[in-house]
């Protein structure tokens, strides 16, 4: 990263915005590859806006609430008066995994992400009624503790695997934003798509493509 | 789960399990006390149990995870009873001395008896944030979005581990995943892609409607 003299409060706080286009540019092609995205290391899987997105600018701000806010004319409306998304409701279906969660895109911090429920426990039936033995003391606190301990651990491997996605979501985004595709071919079909026009999905697929497949130069 | 996540800066010391659970004893909550001059103060608790201060090994190491509860306190005295007590205390003051008058100290003094008063017939409100520190990847999960208790735990972090802790953002995720030289100069030169109709923004809009 550039190493100018300024503090790095102040470059966190100038490239805030790249949080709301990553926020711009799924919620484009949720809608334009039919909620099917994919990255190299997860291959493809559903990622589409569900619940709440937020626009904002300045102090005026849109929420729209439903099971596709983004296709909302509303949604399309507030951006072309100028507002970004601050927050996207994501419906996440990747390997194992189904989920929702809210996405920051200032931020990129996650709201509301709930880890699935262990299906072979939820569909195991309750256990026989056995007569109840009593247990000692010492002995249910150390079950407890290590279901407790599991259920941490569980929680935080989802956490990561949903966070490991993010991030390479974020990766490829970075990669057609930062190149010369962003303002040929990207920047033009955002236009075409929130004005209403027919944007060629092929022809963006190949530009945003060939942007991620480039390898590093250093 | 709703959380941010923030990043460690330096290096573990040798030996940081000892050192660290000394410090985390250290920094461990101290509850408030109503003479004590502190309005509010933070400290570490169990996770989950905010009032479990005591802390063992097995609080706070899950394997590779630290563990912990960013607990604080504050005295908070509804405005109104305050003011109300305050004014019978002033007043009684007054009648016993036979004046008409408080000087300012005075004020003050009679304020201060009557908020420690106040607290010794109340609790503090007690706020608990839950904190996973994933130490291999160097990453703390803070589950809780709001600023002030985030800056306030970066504070405590730094004094109890010595280690510092940059919250995640755009510009912090980019560059861990590493730019090359000519994103580099793509990042540096970025400018705000605008959807806005004709080019205009709301702001804009609300500048001509002003004029």
């Amino acid at each position: 990263m550039s190493a100018a003299p300024i503090h790095l409060a102040d470059r966190i706080e100038l490239r805030r915005f790249v949080g709301r286009e990553l926020l711009l540019w799924l919620w484009l092609e949720t809608e334009l590859f039919e909620a099917t995205l994919s990255t190299k290391e997860h291959g493809q899987f559903g990622l589409w806006l569900e619940g709440r997105l937020v626009l904002d600018e300045g102090k005026e701000s849109t929420v729209i609430k439903g099971s596709a806010p983004g296709m909302h004319r509303e949604a399309k409306e507030a951006l072309l008066r100028g507002k970004t998304p601050e927050r996207a409701g994501l419906h996440l279906s990747f390997g194992d995994h189904e989920c929702t969660l809210t996405l920051r895109g200032e931020t990129l911090a996650f709201a509301g992400l709930v880890p699935p429920r262990k299906t072979r426990e939820a569909d195991e039936p309750p256990p026989l009624a056995a007569p109840p033995v009593r247990r000692k003391k010492k002995r249910d606190d150390a079950a407890t503790n290590d279901l407790a301990h599991e259920s941490f651990y569980d929680r935080m491997h989802f956490a990561r695997d949903v966070e490991a996605l993010t991030t390479a979501l974020y990766r490829d985004f970075l990669a057609v934003r930062l190149s010369p595709a962003w303002d040929a071919h990207v920047a033009p079909a955002l236009a075409a798509w929130v004005a209403g026009e027919d944007v060629d999905v092929e022809r963006y697929r190949a530009a945003r493509d060939k942007a991620i497949a480039r390898k590093p130069r250093g | 789960m709703t959380y941010a996540r923030f990043f460690v800066e330096g290096e573990l010391p040798d030996e940081f399990r000892e050192r660290f659970m000394k410090a985390v004893r250290l920094r461990a909550m101290r509850p408030l006390e109503p003479d004590e001059e502190e309005l509010e103060r933070s400290g570490w608790a169990k996770i989950g149990e905010p009032f479990v201060v005591d802390l063992a090994y097995d609080d706070v190491f899950f394997n590779e995870y630290v563990v912990l509860g960013f607990r604080t306190d504050r005295w908070a005295i509804p405005g109104p009873v305050l003011r109300t007590r305050v004014k019978e205390a002033e007043a009684a003051y007054l009648e016993k001395k036979g004046r008409e008058r408080l000087s300012r100290k005075e004020k003050a003094e009679l304020k201060l008896m009557v908020s420690k008063k106040l607290r010794r017939q109340m609790s503090p409100v007690t706020r608990s944030v839950d904190l996973s520190w994933a130490i291999g990847e160097g990453v703390v999960r803070f589950f809780s979005h709001a600023q002030k208790p985030g800056a306030a735990m970066m504070e405590l972090f730094k004094k109890t581990f010595g280690l510092t802790l940059v919250p995640e953002s755009p510009y912090t995720a980019a560059a861990r995943i590493g730019l090359d030289k000519a994103q580099e100069k793509a990042w540096h030169d970025l400018e705000m892609t605008c959807l806005a109709s004709g080019g205009r923004r709301v702001t804009d809009e609300a500048a001509e409607e002003e004029e």
